[in-house]
């Protein structure tokens, strides 16, 4: 056994299996979400490269599998990264069951997972932007589901993705010339363009960020919500992993003052358009792209401070964002239309799904108390060591997202509808609690929970 | 004059290729457009490739072809199939544009990338013709013709740098998987729906 198959063919062989099961919702949820709960458990308590005695049952997972002459490999450090992937595949599968994506979410999203973590582990890195490129075609027809028509938002998405797989490979092949010839400074400009390139292709960077709004106010939230949240984090991830291997790559003097300048921009545009929108879906689109800005200048802040907050950022990050798209899904089903004229006085019908909507919101605006506060502290603080004119342009940013929450909380307690008529089912209001309380937790204990996504970053030691 | 020294002929077939699958014409003459793009990218990745390898991206590219052609039993190609004849002459000059900037920068890039002339002009080509038709287009499968068309090009280029059977796999793989992608996305609408 070795931890490429557990971790990589075996959720891959599921979710061929469940194509065969994605019209029973409830079997597809239980199959899914049970198989990422396993897996994910594993990935946080089993040993790789270890011998583990079990009884008198002994054995090792090796941690390397050789497809092809190219080497699969998964090891005790990546066991953070296993469990933050499978964790959060838990979380999204179970609340599908209630979101109703369409049933080609379980085995494709599954498949998304797998290839995802295959891109991860896959040695040499170059190999990693063609699995990646096929996780995105996965999600197309997710996005997309039987029996609508596609939108533009689909079609840019998959143009943008793959438009970054050219450069991303050809930065991999013009970091072997540099190894080559390390001071020849064009090709460090090469690589340094291909490279920025590729990864702002790839994570919807300014100005290739359009066809976010586009896509989450085309299709389910729910899946859009999924996509948004597993591809641009598993890609921050390899930036960080070509940040670590090249040093050509991480002492480039620009490169800090580029990623802040790029996150900050993309701060104040999503905050200042989520402030005008009337659309909540196109709104969740631009709160994922402000919460990308706040990531990239963390990753900017070229400290250890800033690499923490990247790496301790993401589960707030995560639970935002799948309650966001939770409710969203849940007031679509509920008939009501996800925009400002759409949920006034939901508060009155739909009193969990507008209070997890707005706790969601704020979290990722970095309001205090609520889980996205502790990270955005640190980031604000630490920029404002750096440069006050970029953190002057992050606090307008920041309270333009606010201001956007303001409205809609204004929206949901106006009193077009006088009594209250809830009408939540029980199941989907536990949901929201749930999710509720946890970012509520975070924001109030971040200490207890925080601390452990620092073995993330572990395996970037050149970085910290 | 054998097969690699003749490879500067391939340019101005994959000029011609490129140019009716922007100007567009029916499912016919696009499948037929694009497989003899495919040759042409065939003819100039044998320049960096054995031809039993190269070969793979010309099967790869048929079958493409042979996908996306298939889901659109006697329909009209889109909206390129009802442009106007003014549109068809925009598009004309759009591309006549992009040949003049390519050809008037393709020295650098040819001293970047350390590839020939043929190669780099062929893959160039193909690269900006694909991104123009993107740009043009708002039918998913004519979506991705033009991202095949840019892919097509860039293999070209790629080819020249890097020959790992695996990459040629996997790029196969993305080819095929474009093809379904624009297969699925072009009759999603018409299929049954989610209850």
């Amino acid at each position: 056994m070795s931890a490429p198959i557990l971790f990589i063919f075996l959720p891959g062989l599921m979710a061929v299996a469940l194509l065969f099961v994605m019209r029973q919702n409830g079997w597809a949820t239980g199959l899914a979400s049970a198989l990422c709960l396993v897996l994910a458990l594993l990935a946080w308590q089993m040993p790789i490269d270890t011998t583990i005695q079990i009884g008198p049952l002994s054995f090792k997972v090796a941690s390397a599998i050789v497809i092809f002459g190219r080497r699969f490999v998964l090891q005790n450090t990546d066991r953070a990264f296993l469990t933050l992937v499978y964790s959060l595949g838990f979380v999204w599968f179970f609340g599908a069951n209630f979101a109703r994506p369409g049933r080609l979410f379980w085995p494709f999203g599954l498949g998304m997972i797998t290839l995802l973590v295959a891109a991860q582990a896959v040695e040499p890195f170059l190999y990693a932007a063609l699995l990646i490129e096929m996780a995105v075609l996965l999600s197309i027809p997710m996005l997309n589901p039987p029996g609508r028509p596609v939108g533009q938002g689909s079609l840019r998405y998959l143009i943008m993705q793959t438009l970054a797989v050219p450069f991303i490979l050809l930065a991999g092949w013009t970091s072997t010339a540099i190894d080559a010839s390390p001071n020849d400074p064009l090709l460090l400009l090469q690589g340094a363009i291909f490279f920025g390139l590729g990864f702002a292709l790839w994570l919807a960077v300014f100005p290739f960020y359009t066809w976010v709004p586009l896509l989450t106010s085309e299709t389910n939230p729910y899946v859009s919500g999924f996509v948004l949240s597993f591809i641009p984090g598993v890609v921050f991830f390899m930036a960080l992993g070509f940040l670590d291997t090249y040093t050509w790559l991480r002492d480039n003097p620009n490169l800090p003052t580029v990623f802040q300048l790029v996150g900050t921009l993309m701060v104040v545009t999503g905050g200042i358009w989520a402030a005008f929108q009337n659309d909540l879906k196109r709104a969740f689109g631009y709160a994922v792209i402000f919460e990308s800005g706040f990531a990239l200048i963390s990753l900017g802040l070229h400290t250890t401070v800033g690499l923490e907050a990247f790496a301790t950022a993401l589960v707030p990050r995560f639970l935002g964002l799948v309650l966001f798209a939770f409710t969203l899904s849940l007031f679509e089903q509920a008939g009501i239309k996800p925009t400002l004229e759409g949920v006034k006085g939901s508060v009155r019908r739909m009193p969990f799904a507008s209070s997890a909507l707005l706790i969601a919101y704020f979290s990722m605006g970095g309001l205090p108390l609520l889980a996205g506060f502790p990270i955005r502290q640190a980031i604000i603080e630490a920029v404002a060591g750096q440069s006050i004119p970029l953190l002057s342009w992050i606090l307008i940013g920041s309270s333009s997202y606010w201001a956007g929450g303001f409205r809609v909380l204004a929206a949901m307690v106006n009193a077009v509808q006088p009594n209250w008529e809830i009408g939540e089912k029980w199941f989907s209001a536990l949901m929201c609690s749930a999710g509720i309380t946890a970012i509520v937790l975070i924001g109030l204990l971040p200490g207890v929970v925080l601390p452990g996504l620092l073995d993330l970053i572990q395996v970037y030691s050149h970085l910290k | 004059m054998n097969f690699s020294q003749a490879a500067i002929l391939a340019v101005p077939i994959l000029m011609v290729t490129s140019l009716v699958l922007l100007v567009g014409l029916d499912w016919r003459g696009t499948q037929i457009a694009l497989s003899i793009q495919y040759a042409g990218m065939f003819w100039l990745v044998t320049l960096s490739w054995p031809v039993g390898m190269a070969a793979v991206k010309l099967v790869v590219g048929l079958m493409a072809g042979a996908v996306l052609a298939t889901t659109q039993p006697g329909t009209n190609p889109g909206e390129t199939g009802s442009l106007p004849l003014s549109g068809r002459i925009f598009r004309v000059l759009a591309a006549l544009l992009v040949w003049i900037v390519i050809f008037s920068t393709i020295q650098p890039i040819i001293g970047l990338l350390h590839t020939g002339l043929p190669t780099g002009l062929g893959g160039v080509i193909l690269m900006g013709m694909g991104l123009l038709q993107m740009g043009m287009n708002r039918q998913p499968a004519r979506v991705v013709i033009g991202l095949l068309t840019f892919l097509s090009g860039f293999e070209i280029l790629y080819a020249a740098l890097e020959n790992s059977v695996l990459v040629a796999g996997l790029l196969a793989a993305i080819n095929l998987g474009l093809a379904l992608v624009g297969a699925y996305l072009a009759t999603a609408a018409s299929m049954e729906p989610d209850i």
